[in-house]
C-alpha cells in the first residue's frame, strides 16, 4: 500500500509539473501587458515627458522579466531561473503577487479561503446529514408517495439556478419574513467576541448556508437513492433477508456498505470542494470568499492570483483522487491494492 | 411516533433561525451611526493616496478621505480648491529667480499651533514634508511608487537620483526646493519653466498630512541645514548583493512603506475619523470620531459617532436599504433603479438627493487613420445619432446631454456664460440631410471605381485620398466583420479611394453598445447616406490595446477600429488637457484621440507660447488649434485670472465641438437615496457620500 501511495505521489508531481506549464502558458497567451498596465497607472506624471514614459515602461518590462521567453519566465515563476537578476519563485516561497491589491497573492487569498472553507464545511456536513438518510429512505420506500414527493422536491432544488434560489430565499426569509439579514458576514459595526461573535457569524451565514444546502440536496439524494436501489436488489441482500436479519441491519450493514463505493467518490469530492468558492452565492450574499476573488482576478487580469488558485485546485484534485482510490479499498476490500 | 418525530424536526428547523435572528438582532435602538456601502470591495489600502500613481479603488478612497485630513488645500462641494484655514496660519507666494535663469514660484506655508493627530501627537511641518521626501526618493521607487510626489519642486531630479551613496554630480541627498523653515513652517519652490507659470500653480501647495512614522518609520529624521530638506541616513539603509553578475540593492525602508500602506492600527490618523476596526474577514471598516480633529477648511467637524463601511450588492441593494444593512444607496442611475429609489422615498422613511454627473458616456474616434480621421465623417456620424432619444432611453429619463468635454457643474462653465455659451455650440441634431452634406463637403463623392457617386443608386461612398492622406494605414484600410469585408481602399489608376466603412470596437456586456447598435449597425439612415458601421465586440483589455496600440493587449499591429465607446469624468474643477492634442507622435501615449489639428501646424504653441488669448488669436489669424488652446489655457493664462482662462476654455470647447473627436452620448443624473434619520446629506458631483458624512448628523 505504501509503495502504491509513493508511486501515485510521484505521478502526481509529474502531472502537477506538466499542468503548471500548460496553465502558465494559457495565462501567458492572454493579451495583456503588465508593464504597460503599471506605467499607465503613472501616466499623469509623464504627461510632458514621453521619453520618461517609455523608459519607465522598458524598466518595468525588464523588472518583470517580460523580455525573456515564456519558458524562462515559467522557470522564473517556479524559482528555477533568474528574473531581474534573482531567483524569486515558488521554490523560494514567492507564490505570486497581486497587482490589484499590491500584496502577495497568498495574503490576498488567505482570508477568503478561510471564509470559503468555513461556510462550505457547514454546508457539506449539513447536506450530507440530510441527503444520505433521505436517499436511503427513498430507496427503501421506493415507489411510495413519500419517495415521489422527495424526488419532486429535490429535482426542483437541483434544477433551479443557484442565483434564482438565492434571490427567492432572500425575498422570502430576509424581506417578506425578515428572519435573516439580506447580505453580509457580521452585524455592521459590531465588535463581538467569543461565542457572541460565533453566533453573529452563524446568523449571517445561515441564509447562504440554507441556500447552498437546498441547492445541493437533489444531486446527492438521487445518487444515494439509485446506488442503494442497486445494492438492495443484490443476491446477498435477499440472502440476508432470508436469514431473518433485522431490516435495519440489512439496510445499513449490508446494502449501505455495497452502495458506498460509488457514493464515496461524490462524498469525498464534496469535502474537497470546501476549498472552492461559489461565485453566485458569494456575490449575492457579499461573502468574502475565493470564488469571487478568482473571478475578480480573471476579470481584472490579476493573473498571478488566478494562477495560484488554479494550481491549488490542481493539487487538491490530484490529492482528492488519491484519497478516493484509497477510500475505495477501505470501503470495499475487493478493490484494495495488495502491493 | 414517527409523525411526532417529523414535527419535532420541522419545529427545530424553524426555531433555530428564529433563535439566531433574535441573537443577531438583539440591539435595535437608534445609534449615532451610519452604514455606508459601495459595490466595490474594500481592500485595506487606506493609508496613502495614489501611492502607485493612480488612486486606489472607490471604496478604499472613501475610507481614505474619512480618515485623512488637514491637507493644506481642500476642495469644496463644487470641486474648487481652497486654502485650509483650519490648518494654515498663513501662506505667502512669491516669484523668485531660479538658478537656471528661469522664474520659480515659492510657496511658504505656516501651520497653526495646537493641531493634533488622532493619538494626540502634535502636527508639525514634518507631517507634510515626510511624504514629499519619501515618495520622491529611490526607496519609494523600489516600493512600487513612481516616486514623483515632489516632481514639481526645484531640485527634484537630483534628489530622486540619490541612492544613499552617490552624492555628486547629478545626485544629491538634499531636496533644494523643499525647505523646513521651522517647527510648523515649510516652503516649496515650484520649478520654472516646466511647472511655472501654470494656471493651477496653487495646487502644488496642496500637501497632505501623514503620520511621520507611517511614512518614514521610527528611526528617520527630516533635516534642513539651510540648503534644503533631506532624510537621515537610515532612510537609505540597504543591503547589496551580486546576482547573475548584477548588483542588486534592497532598501529596507521599501518594505516598511509597503507594510505601512496596509497597517491600519499602528499609526494615528489626521482625518475626521480614525479606523477603529478593519475586518479583513468580512471586508468591513468601522470608523470612530477622531476627537482631536479640528475641522475641515470650513471648520466643519463630524457629528456622527460611528461610520461603518461595507459592501453593497447591486441585485439586493434596495433590500439592504430597507432592512437597515446600509443607510445610503449612492449614485443610482437608470430608470429602473431611480424609480425604485423614488418609490421608497414616497413610501416614507427615506430621502433623496440628486445631481448631474460630472462626466459623460461617449463615442471616441481614432483620428489618425481611416474615415474617422476626417472631421466631416465624424460630424456625419454625430448627425446620424438621435442623441436626445439615445440619452433619454439609456438613462430612463434621468439624464441629459452635453455638447463638448465639460460638465455644467464646472466653475469655468458658469464663468464662460453657462447655458448661453452652450447654446452657441453645434448640437449636431439628428439629420440625415446634414450628414449627407457633411460627407459631400468632405469629398466623399465617389464610387469604388472612381466614378461620381450616384445618389439614386446608393451604395457605399468613397473618398479620393490626397498624396498626404494616402498613408500606409489608409492604403491598407478595410472593413472588418462579414458586413465590411467586401470594402477596402482601392487603387484606380494612380489614385486611392477609401470606403466610408467605419470599424467600431465595443466591449462585451455593455448596455451602451447594445443601444448604439440599434442606431448604427444595419441602419437605413446610414445606408441612406452611403455609410457602413461594422461592430466588433471584445474585452476591455482589447479596447485598451486599440487605444494604446499595444500588441501585448491584443492589438493586431495595424490600426483597424476608428470608433470606440467608453466614458469619462471630472473629479475636480481642474481642467488641464495640455499635451492631449500634441501633434508630436511621441505624445500619442497620452493623446486619447490621436487628433492632429491642422491649425497647430501653422501656428504651433512651442513657437508662439506666452501670449494672452487675444494676442494669440490675432497672431494666429483666429486659427488656434486644439494643442495651442489646451496648452495656452493652463500655461498662458495667469493664475487667478478666471476671465482670461474662460476665454481659452470657450475657444477650446468650440474648436472641440467643431472637430468632434468624441460624441458625448449621455450624462446621467445621479440619485442618492438614504435613510431619513440622516440630516444634512447634500452630495454633489465633486463631493461624494463619504465626504458629505462630515456635514451630516443622525436625528
Amino acid at each position: 500500500m505504501a509503495k502504491y501511495i509513493v508511486k501515485r505521489i510521484l505521478y502526481m508531481l509529474l502531472v502537477v509539473l506538466i499542468l503548471s506549464f500548460l496553465i502558465y502558458l494559457i495565462f501567458d497567451l492572454v493579451p495583456f501587458d503588465r508593464a504597460k498596465w503599471l506605467v499607465e497607472k503613472q501616466k499623469d506624471v509623464y504627461k510632458d515627458n514621453p521619453e520618461g514614459y517609455q523608459r519607465a515602461y522598458l524598466e518595468f518590462r525588464r523588472r518583470l522579466g517580460l523580455d525573456e521567453n515564456v519558458f524562462v519566465r515559467y522557470l522564473g515563476w517556479l524559482g528555477l531561473a533568474r528574473i531581474n537578476g534573482s531567483y524569486n519563485g515558488i521554490l523560494q516561497g514567492n507564490f505570486g503577487y497581486s497587482y490589484n491589491f499590491s500584496r502577495a497573492a497568498t495574503e490576498v487569498l488567505s482570508e477568503p479561503m478561510k471564509n470559503t472553507v468555513f461556510i462550505n464545511l457547514f454546508a457539506v456536513v449539513l447536506a450530507l446529514a440530510i441527503t444520505i438518510p433521505l436517499g436511503i429512505f427513498c430507496a427503501v420506500k421506493r415507489g411510495t408517495r413519500r419517495d415521489t414527493a422527495v424526488q419532486v422536491f429535490t429535482i426542483v432544488g437541483y434544477s433551479m439556478p443557484t442565483f434564482i434560489t438565492a434571490i427567492l430565499f432572500i425575498c422570502f426569509f430576509a424581506v417578506i419574513i425578515p428572519i435573516f439579514p439580506v447580505i453580509g458576514m457580521k452585524t455592521p459595526g459590531s465588535n463581538y467576541t467569543g461565542i457572541r461573535k460565533f453566533f453573529d457569524q452563524l446568523y449571517y451565514m445561515a441564509l447562504p448556508l440554507i441556500v447552498m444546502t437546498f441547492c445541493s440536496l437533489g444531486g446527492m439524494t438521487r445518487y444515494v437513492r439509485s446506488s442503494m436501489i442497486e445494492a438492495l436488489s443484490m443476491d446477498c441482500i435477499r440472502t440476508a433477508r432470508a436469514k431473518g436479519l433485522k431490516e435495519n441491519t440489512v439496510v445499513y450493514s449490508h446494502a449501505w456498505r455495497n452502495a458506498l463505493v460509488p457514493v464515496i467518490t461524490l462524498v469525498i469530492g464534496w469535502f474537497l470542494s470546501v476549498f472552492s468558492g461559489s461565485i453566485m452565492i458569494e456575490n449575492i450574499f457579499a461573502l468574502n470568499g475565493v470564488g469571487i476573488k478568482y473571478i475578480e482576478a480573471l476579470q481584472t487580469n490579476d493573473y498571478e492570483v488566478a494562477l495560484l488558485l488554479q494550481m491549488f485546485y490542481v493539487a487538491v484534485s490530484l490529492l482528492g483522487n488519491l484519497i478516493i482510490d484509497i477510500s475505495y479499498g477501505i470501503a470495499d476490500p475487493r478493490v484494495r491494492v495488495a502491493k | 411516533m414517527k409523525k411526532y418525530r417529523a414535527a419535532r424536526l420541522v419545529g427545530l428547523c424553524l426555531t433555530l433561525p428564529t433563535m439566531l435572528s433574535v441573537v443577531g438582532c438583539g440591539e435595535k435602538k437608534r445609534e449615532n451611526k451610519v452604514i455606508l456601502g459601495n459595490i466595490t470591495e474594500l481592500s485595506g489600502d487606506f493609508r496613502f493616496s495614489a501611492f502607485e500613481g493612480s488612486n486606489p479603488g472607490a471604496a478604499d478612497l472613501d475610507v481614505f478621505s474619512l480618515t485623512n485630513g488637514y491637507s493644506t488645500m481642500e476642495t469644496d462641494k463644487n470641486g474648487t480648491y481652497h486654502w485650509n484655514g483650519t490648518v494654515v496660519k498663513s501662506h505667502t507666494e512669491e516669484e523668485i529667480a531660479g538658478a537656471d535663469g528661469s522664474t520659480d514660484y515659492k510657496l511658504t506655508i505656516e501651520l497653526k499651533e495646537g493641531l493634533k493627530l488622532s493619538d494626540g501627537s502634535p502636527v508639525t511641518a514634518d507631517n507634510y514634508l515626510a511624504y514629499i521626501l519619501a515618495c520622491s526618493s529611490v526607496v519609494a521607487t523600489q516600493a512600487g511608487s513612481p516616486a514623483m510626489a515632489g516632481q514639481a519642486y526645484v531640485g527634484y531630479d537630483a534628489f530622486r537620483a540619490y541612492d544613499g551613496k552617490n552624492e555628486g554630480a547629478g545626485a544629491t541627498r538634499i531636496f533644494s526646493g523643499v525647505r523646513k523653515e521651522g517647527e510648523r513652517k515649510f516652503s516649496l519652490t515650484i520649478d520654472g519653466p516646466d511647472y511655472y507659470p501654470y494656471y493651477y500653480v496653487d495646487i502644488y501647495g496642496g500637501v497632505s498630512c501623514y503620520p511621520v512614522t507611517a511614512v518614514l518609520g521610527e528611526d528617520v529624521e527630516i533635516k534642513d541645514d539651510g540648503q534644503g530638506c533631506y532624510l537621515s541616513n537610515n532612510w537609505y539603509a540597504s543591503e547589496s548583493k551580486t546576482e547573475g553578475g548584477k548588483q542588486v540593492t534592497t532598501y529596507h525602508k521599501a518594505a516598511h512603506l509597503n507594510s505601512a500602506r496596509y497597517d491600519t492600527s499602528s499609526y494615528p490618523y489626521s482625518g475626521p475619523y480614525k479606523l477603529a476596526e478593519w475586518d479583513k474577514t468580512t471586508n468591513t471598516a468601522t470608523l470612530k470620531i477622531n476627537e482631536y480633529y479640528e475641522g475641515n477648511f470650513e471648520g466643519q467637524k463630524p457629528r456622527i459617532e460611528t461610520v461603518v463601511y461595507t459592501k453593497v450588492v447591486s441585485e439586493t441593494q434596495f433590500d439592504q436599504l430597507k432592512s437597515g444593512a446600509v443607510d445610503v444607496l449612492a449614485g443610482l442611475t437608470g430608470g429602473d433603479d431611480v424609480n425604485k429609489g423614488l418609490s421608497l422615498v414616497k413610501e416614507g422613511g427615506y430621502k433623496e438627493t440628486h445631481y448631474d454627473r460630472a462626466g459623460y458616456g461617449k463615442i471616441q474616434f481614432e483620428c489618425d487613420f481611416g474615415p474617422t480621421m476626417f472631421a466631416e465623417v465624424r460630424r456625419a456620424v454625430s448627425y446620424l445619432l438621435n442623441k436626445n432619444e439615445f440619452a433619454s432611453t439609456f438613462t430612463g429619463g434621468y439624464g441629459s446631454l452635453v455638447y463638448g468635454p465639460y460638465s455644467r457643474n464646472l466653475d469655468v462653465f458658469k464663468t464662460a456664460g453657462g447655458k448661453d455659451f452652450e447654446e452657441s455650440l453645434n448640437k449636431y441634431e439628428f439629420s440625415t440631410g446634414s450628414a449627407k452634406q457633411s460627407l459631400i463637403d468632405g469629398g466623399w463623392v465617389y464610387r469604388a471605381d472612381g466614378s461620381a457617386y450616384d445618389e439614386a443608386a446608393g451604395g457605399i461612398r468613397y473618398k479620393k485620398l490626397s498624396s498626404a492622406e494616402a498613408t500606409k494605414e489608409n492604403i491598407a484600410y478595410k472593413g472588418v466583420t462579414s458586413e465590411g469585408a467586401a470594402y477596402r481602399t482601392v487603387k484606380v489608376g494612380n489614385d486611392y479611394y477609401m470606403p466610408l466603412v467605419i470599424n467600431w470596437f465595443c466591449t462585451e456586456n455593455n448596455p451602451v453598445s447594445d443601444l448604439l447598435t440599434t442606431y448604427y449597425v444595419g441602419s437605413n439612415n446610414l445606408s441612406g447616406v452611403g455609410m457602413l458601421v461594422t461592430k466588433t465586440v471584445g474585452s476591455f483589455t482589447q479596447l485598451m490595446g486599440e487605444i494604446y496600440r499595444s500588441t501585448a493587449y491584443g492589438y493586431s499591429g495595424t490600426p483597424t477600429y476608428g470608433m470606440l465607446n467608453l466614458a469619462t469624468g471630472f473629479t475636480s474643477e481642474i481642467y488641464d488637457y495640455s499635451y492631449n492634442w500634441s501633434v508630436d507622435p511621441a505624445y500619442f501615449g497620452y493623446s486619447a484621440c490621436k487628433l492632429f489639428d491642422p491649425y497647430d501646424y501653422t501656428f504651433a504653441y512651442k513657437d508662439h507660447s506666452g501670449l494672452d488669448y487675444d494676442a494669440a488669436v490675432e497672431s494666429g489669424g483666429n486659427k488656434l488649434g486644439m494643442d495651442y488652446l489646451s496648452m495656452g489655457m493652463v500655461y498662458s493664462a495667469q493664475k487667478g485670472n478666471k476671465e482670461e482662462f474662460a476665454k481659452w476654455w470657450k475657444a477650446y470647447i468650440t474648436r472641440w465641438n467643431s472637430l468632434v473627436p468624441e460624441i458625448p452620448l449621455y450624462s446621467n443624473i445621479y440619485y442618492d437615496v438614504y435613510n431619513a434619520k440622516l440630516k444634512g446629506m447634500e452630495t454633489t458631483p465633486f463631493r461624494g457620500v463619504a465626504e458629505t458624512v462630515l456635514y451630516c448628523s443622525v436625528g
